[in-house]
């Protein structure tokens, strides 16, 4: 008898059949996905994108130069050279970071001293080329001052917890 | 009456075809050296092989059964063809040309069996 | 459209070569055109299937999106493996896309609207779409790379494998209608269930058949659940693996085309074809062409949701399938739906 059902259900395709039945529900079931440009998700405070080097409300740059992060990044994507400026602080000459070795991990923001290297929120910044994902210190302090509100938000937001 | 004329769009289908395929395969060739996409290196043109050096000869041996596939296809194939002209013809040929053909059918269903039984249609 | 040149003042010969020629290119044209937009309605479904939204930023819903990927790949650079043949290796799109778009010349449009309405136009269609296989064996071979190796050899012996039970539907169909011309075959199925259903689909003798060709069309196709000739987990891009830029792009317009073909030959054999589905005068306001759109539009439907719906077979499992069940059943509905016309026309 067991035989003769399942004989009978393979030449019907029953559960071929039922398989369908329950795929053309889900057809016309409510989409899960969002429609992506046009709409976005929220992201955590934490959210770890396109890294942005901040500078103090009167315009200093507040990276001093400790190399902490270059110290810490498990990629090697950081490099940093510096020396003392006219007026006597400790300044970078050179910030580097190399996107395409970048993990993310968001290392740097948490070696940094003076909340100077911060990953931001922005994920959108995809290149044509790979020379333009090596960005220079002019780049990550550009980025700052693009992103310097919603990146001051985010810290804001999550420093109760630190 | 169809006449041979009946065929004629067919080959002129066949040339307007073909040079639309032509068309697609060279002109991007030409287009990419203007623009300068073209750009070969020797890494590019190497085949793919999941990011080494391919160590051997990519036409190596192959599976007999595809082989078998093959010469099974063939007698099938052929069987068809003859079952073709039975089938248009089937009222006017009677009884007698249908039994012929079960006839026909009957040794090559005996031959299929033969080929079921010593495996030949297995892959395991 | 002959006379229409002719009244132009045009000689007979000419008036029918410049028809001729408009013809094909209102056949070819609206093909890739066809082919342009099935693919981003199969990329819609299967997306909707799978709870996402699929193709959306490219011009409104993301129609313009097959264009775009188009485009793309025409500006692409045509990359030709150094240990390739390179002639073959430019001759195998080429065959796979003439063969797409050659076996259009005889699928009947409406009852006048056929390129070439010869007399075996059904073995004409089986003999063609047999030809797509040498183009993708080529591809395999000329590439010169495991890979497309691998796949040329089960695409060529996937593709005859179900191309015998497709011959053996085809013989039951022919039987029934007693002609190969396509025209005839539709002709042959007016009024052919209760006396007032277009379509062969409903009889209990063909309705199987219909399913065995309707599951074979999509192996012929490598289309899912038999895509393993392109079987990514395993055989990266299957034949098309070392082809870029238009080259590649032609495979896939002539898969689609031919699934197209298959779509229409399903249509057009089982389901009446440009005839509307039941004998009723007010259906026949609507024109035949739009009847038959909509029933291969039915039938792509299907097909894409097969795709979202079953997981690939395994290579073994698909043989099996094709040798001893599509076969054997083929051949048995052979010889009874001739046993059933000769008890029923021909009489004891």
């Amino acid at each position: 008898m067991n035989a003769i059902t399942r004989t009978l259900k393979a030449f019907t395709l029953y559960e071929f059949v039922q398989a369908h039945a329950l795929t053309l529900k889900y057809f016309f079931k409510p989409k899960k996905t969002i429609n992506y440009p046009y709409e976005k998700n929220p992201i955590s405070p934490r959210f770890r994108g396109e890294h942005a080097l901040r500078r103090y409300p009167n315009g200093e740059e507040r990276c001093i130069a400790c190399k902490l992060c270059e110290a810490v990044c498990p990629a090697q994507a950081i490099t940093i050279e510096a020396e003392p400026r006219d007026d006597g602080s400790r300044r970078t000459t050179r910030y580097d970071i190399d996107m395409t070795k970048c993990i993310y991990c968001g290392f740097c923001q948490e070696a940094c001293p003076v909340d100077a290297v911060v990953e931001g929120p922005n994920f959108e910044y995809a290149t044509e080329t790979r020379e333009e994902l090596i960005y220079d210190k002019y780049k990550l302090l550009e980025n700052g001052d693009k992103w310097e509100r919603a990146i001051a938000a985010n810290l804001e937001a999550d420093a109760p917890y630190r | 009456m169809t006449s041979q004329i009946e065929y004629l769009p067919i080959l002129l289908f066949l040339g307007v075809a073909l040079g639309i395929s032509v068309l697609f395969v060279f002109l991007p060739m030409g287009v990419s050296r203007l623009t300068g996409t073209h750009n070969p290196t020797v890494d590019k043109l190497t085949e793919y092989e999941c990011g080494f050096p391919a160590f051997e000869d990519s036409r190596s041996q192959f599976d007999v059964r595809f082989y078998l596939v093959a010469i099974l296809f063939i007698i099938f194939d052929l069987e068809a063809a003859f079952l073709f002209p039975w089938a248009v013809s089937l009222e006017q040929i009677g009884w007698a040309g249908w039994l012929t053909m079960m006839v026909f059918l009957f040794e090559l269903i005996i031959g299929f069996a033969y080929a079921w039984k010593v495996g030949a249609l297995e892959w395991e | 459209m002959t006379e229409f040149f002719q009244s132009l003042g045009m000689s007979y010969e000419w008036a029918w070569f410049v028809a001729t020629l408009a013809g094909i290119l209102l056949i070819a044209l609206p093909v890739m055109l066809a082919v342009a937009y099935i693919i981003y309605f199969d990329r819609k479904v299967i997306a909707a299937i799978s709870l996402r939204r699929g193709p959306n930023v490219v011009g409104p819903f993301g129609l313009l999106q097959s264009f775009a990927d188009g485009l793309k790949v025409f500006l692409q650079e045509t990359i030709i493996p150094s240990g390739a043949n390179k002639g073959l290796f430019l001759l195998a799109p080429i065959i796979t896309f003439t063969v797409a778009l050659l076996a259009w010349a005889v699928i009947p449009f409406g009852a006048e609207a056929v390129l070439a309405n010869i007399n075996v136009g059904l073995l004409y269609v089986l003999a063609i779409s047999s030809l797509g296989v040498y183009g993708v064996v080529i591809a395999g071979w000329a590439s010169n790379s495991k890979y497309p190796f691998f796949s040329a050899m089960r695409a060529a012996a996937q593709m005859i494998s179900y191309e015998v039970s497709i011959g053996f539907v085809l013989v039951c169909v022919v039987i029934y209608a007693g002609t190969f011309n396509l025209n005839g075959i539709i002709e042959a199925q007016r009024g052919h269930g209760f006396g007032f259903v277009n379509a062969y689909g409903f009889n209990l003798l063909l309705f199987p058949m219909w399913v065995v060709f309707f599951i074979s069309s999509l192996a012929e196709t490598a289309r899912a659940p038999f895509d393993l000739t392109e079987a990514e987990s395993e055989l990266v891009a299957g034949y098309q693996t070392e082809y870029s830029s238009m080259s590649f792009a032609l495979f896939w317009l002539g898969e689609y085309a031919n699934i197209l073909l298959m779509c229409a030959l399903n249509a057009i054999l089982f389901w009446g074809g440009w005839l509307p589905p039941f004998e009723w005068e007010p259906l026949y306001m609507v024109p035949g062409i739009i009847w038959l759109f909509l029933k291969m539009f039915l039938t792509f439907f299907l097909f894409s949701w097969i795709w979202a719906t079953v997981p690939r077979y395994r290579y073994d499992q698909l043989m099996r399938l094709g040798w001893k069940i599509f076969l054997p059943l083929s051949l048995l509905f052979v010889v009874m739906v001739s046993g059933w016309i000769m008890y029923t026309r021909v009489g004891l």
